[in-house]
């Protein structure tokens, strides 16, 4: 376990060979196998094709097809994993290229099997099959190594957990003696930052979704009916991929779309562009920092005004001493390190690029805001004062739609959640009655 | 990686491959580097006289660069400043030409109207992209053809001016030529008003509201986007700014240099100059010393020619090699360079 950046992956790689040690030594017995974070398979050819690349059997020159499906169909026979030979991958979920990049390592035979961050793109029923699989496999032998960043995860599935800090190991021990509290506190190395706590809101209209259609292909919205009100949180949960973009595209005005939308009273129709929404008081929080939100080679302060510059001016002219002031009022009160608002953004941590992207938005008079993954790829400070942030603003009367792929995140901070499942919402609870089993079951479609 | 620096190691690298290059292109045309790169820079800076033609040279390069560095800076890739500098060059020609008022009053209107020239001639290129999303390298490729064909067209067929020869207007009254700096040099005040508005460019990209949704545009289209910056309009004001320079930069060697508008006004102002711009790493200041660089390589090479007897095509060369390494850096280290 350890933050982002803490040092699991490098570590992972350096074990299984990719990379190459400074100085030290491993010692493993037997071979060591490793299952990426992003799986690197190759889309256009079949899963046999894939499990068995560099050691096809041949015969002759040529590659001997029906063996090498027959020793695919073999090893997952063995290992109890199903999967057809002949699929291409291009064509399987993410659970089963999973499970095809499992086998593809298990034919190797590892005495050691690293997984990094295994669960981060399945939906929570797929991650229950796959530590089955797991502890399988760790009952046949082997000795398996997860690397993760989800704290459950290692309570509900781990024998021995071992943490690291910036590089280094802090501490190791066995699960059974220890509790999630001592496991984040060693990961962060303090205590961790407490969430900002709801209080009792009254509640307006703010923003009303009437069959919101956007988008095309895979990813699109088919039918959206919602609405947000003003001092509530409404989270989305759904696996990615399942009309969310669509939705949170179109409420920023990036793409067409029909429907109904109404905020504060007014109609936005589709034509209504991004800045006239931004006039409304509707910000972002973007799904992808680094294309959508900032410009990298700017400065903190260039990119703090970034969606309002017509605001930071005077005449034609940037008015540069407030978008400073502005600047250096988030660099205080999110903490972003280094704390210097003319350094360039694209130099910082994740964590610290983000704080300005939440920033920006929370601290200028919002009325509403769209927050897309907010705490993706970010440590678990950063991440907690982005989400205490947020509880804050709804606190103050703005009105918050929170896309995540993470539950736990929904359940933190909405007051009320909506399952996305293929383009449409298809279920809604309540904060006082959230049920972990039926929302999980609904984001893998069930009806 | 922040600006000043690269735009230092840029010029390093240009400067490196100017002497490098340029001593073995001298080796095979059997010269001496030595006494090539001696004739070229005495040519180029040797005297008043010389140094005046350099000028000549730089502000010829500069107006076309900075209209390049606008639209760079957009993230347009404008190809097109020749053809913007020619339709300059021409509007600018028959204004001056045929205006009733002679003397100094007609200056201004004669720069103003190649400024419309070579901006009308940009914002074709840019409503071109904005309404119909074409690539803007092709349409300012293709609109060069078209500007020289469309002037020597103009020049020679039914808009043929009274007592002009073929290929060119009319000259234009003593009385509206532009002052000269130096005397008995072609140097006018057009160095000083292309000096006037590197300063310009350079504050309206740092200072102004549109500069910076301008280059939000350039550096993430898709954060400005979402930040409200409206793409279309930046890419139809950007490309008319643009080719408001470079027509104005026709205009000068018309009002200045050639005192008539002549079909062989630019002899590639508009390309040598994206190798200026890309030089100056696309900041104003440091465009304006890739001009003047330029500058004595344009001036110094007759003399190189006639003095040391090295083919004046070896500053083609080198010329040629500066402007691939630094596109193709440029290219290969986007992305990257992070």
């Amino acid at each position: 376990m350890g933050e982002n950046g803490a040092g699991k992956s490098t570590l992972a790689a350096i074990a299984y060979g990719s990379v190459a040690a400074d100085e030290g030594t491993i010692h493993v017995t037997g071979v060591v196998g490793l299952v990426h974070q992003h799986f690197k398979l190759i889309e256009r050819l079949r899963v046999w094709e894939n499990v068995l690349l560099g050691c096809e059997p041949r015969r002759g020159l040529a590659i001997d097809v029906p063996a090498a499906r027959l020793r695919v169909r073999e090893l997952c026979a063995a290992y109890g994993l199903e999967l057809d030979p002949d699929a291409r991958i291009e064509s399987l979920p993410v659970a089963v290229r999973q499970r095809v990049e499992l086998v593809r390592e298990l034919q190797r035979e590892p005495a050691v099997l690293l997984l990094d961050e295994p669960t981060a793109a399945l939906a929570p029923s797929e991650i229950d099959a796959f530590f089955i699989t797991v502890r399988a496999l760790a009952a046949r032998g082997t000795a398996i190594v997860i690397v993760t960043h989800k704290l459950a995860e290692v309570i509900a599935h781990a024998d021995r957990v071992t943490v690291m800090r910036s590089g280094k190991i802090v501490d190791s021990m066995r699960v059974s003696d220890t509790t999630v509290a001592a496991i984040a506190r060693a990961m962060v190395g303090g205590d961790l930052p407490t969430i900002a706590a709801r209080i009792p809101t009254e509640t307006m209209p703010a923003l009303a979704v009437t069959a919101l259609r956007a988008g095309t292909g895979a990813g699109a919205l088919i039918e959206a009916n919602f609405e947000v009100r003003a001092g509530e949180i409404v989270g989305i949960a759904g696996i990615e991929g399942n009309g969310q973009s669509a939705l949170a595209d179109a409420l920023a005005g990036m793409i067409p779309y029909s429907g109904d939308l109404t905020f504060a009273g007014t109609p936005l129709f589709a034509r209504v562009s991004p800045a006239a929404r931004i006039l409304l008081g509707m910000r972002a929080i973007p799904q992808d920092r680094h294309k959508e939100a900032l410009v990298p080679d700017w400065s903190i302060t260039d990119n703090a005004t970034l969606g309002r510059q017509r605001t930071f001016r005077s005449g034609i002219l940037r008015d540069r001493a407030r978008a400073t002031a502005f600047a250096q009022s988030i660099v205080e009160r999110y903490d972003v390190r280094p704390p210097n608002a003319h350094a360039r953004i694209g130099a910082l941590s994740g964590g610290n690029q983000q704080k300005v992207v939440v920033g920006r938005a929370l601290e200028s008079d919002p009325r509403f805001v769209l927050a897309y993954q907010p705490t993706r790829g970010i440590d678990i400070g950063a991440a907690a004062l982005v989400q205490s942030r947020l509880i804050e603003a709804r606190n103050a009367g703005v009105a918050v739609l929170l896309i995540s792929f993470e539950l736990d995140e929904i359940f933190t901070l909405a007051d009320r959640v909506l399952v996305m499942f293929g383009g449409r919402i298809v279920g809604t609870f309540e904060r006082g009655a959230l049920d972990r089993a039926r929302i999980g079951a609904l984001m893998a479609g069930a009806r | 990686m922040s600006r000043l620096p690269r735009g230092v190691r840029d010029a390093v690298l240009a400067v490196t491959l100017v002497f490098v290059v340029g001593s073995i292109a001298m080796l095979v045309a059997h010269a001496s580097p030595l006494v090539g790169f001696g004739a070229l820079f005495s040519g180029a800076l040797g005297s008043p006289s010389e140094l005046g033609e350099t000028l000549v040279q730089t502000t010829a390069l500069l107006f076309p660069a900075l209209g390049i560095t606008i639209a760079f800076r957009a993230g347009l890739f404008n190809i097109g400043a020749e053809g913007q500098l020619v339709l300059g060059g021409l509007t600018a020609g028959y204004v001056a030409a045929a205006l009733p008022l002679p003397g100094v009053a007609a200056i201004p209107i004669v720069l103003l109207a190649g400024a419309l020239g070579g901006g009308v001639w940009g914002a074709l290129a840019g409503f071109l992209k904005a309404r119909f999303g074409a690539n803007e390298v092709i349409a300012t490729l293709m609109l060069n053809v078209i500007a020289a064909l469309l002037a020597t067209y103009i020049v020679n067929g039914p808009f043929k001016m009274n007592g002009a020869t073929a290929g060119e207007t009319a000259s234009i009254p003593h009385g509206s030529w532009l002052p000269t700096l130096i005397p008995d040099t072609r140097l006018t005040i057009a160095f000083i008003i292309a000096l006037i508005v590197a300063a310009l460019v350079r504050f309206m990209l740092a200072r102004t509201v549109f500069g910076y949704e301008l280059r939000a545009a350039g550096d993430a289209p898709e954060a400005a986007k979402r930040a409200g910056v409206d793409l279309s309009r930046t890419a139809l004001v950007a490309m008319s700014l643009s080719g408001a320079i470079a027509g104005l930069g026709g205009a000068a060697i018309v009002l200045g240099v050639l005192h008539r508008f002549n079909t062989a006004l630019s002899p590639g102002y508009g390309f040598i100059a994206i190798a200026v711009a890309l030089v100056g790493n696309l900041d104003p200041l440091f465009v304006t010393i890739a001009a003047f660089a330029f500058g004595v390589l344009q001036s110094g090479a007759l003399s190189m020619q006639s003095e040391a007897q090295v083919p004046k095509d070896v500053v083609a060369i080198i010329e040629g090699v500066v402007i691939i390494a630094l596109a193709g850096r440029r290219y290969f280290s986007r992305g990257s360079d992070r």
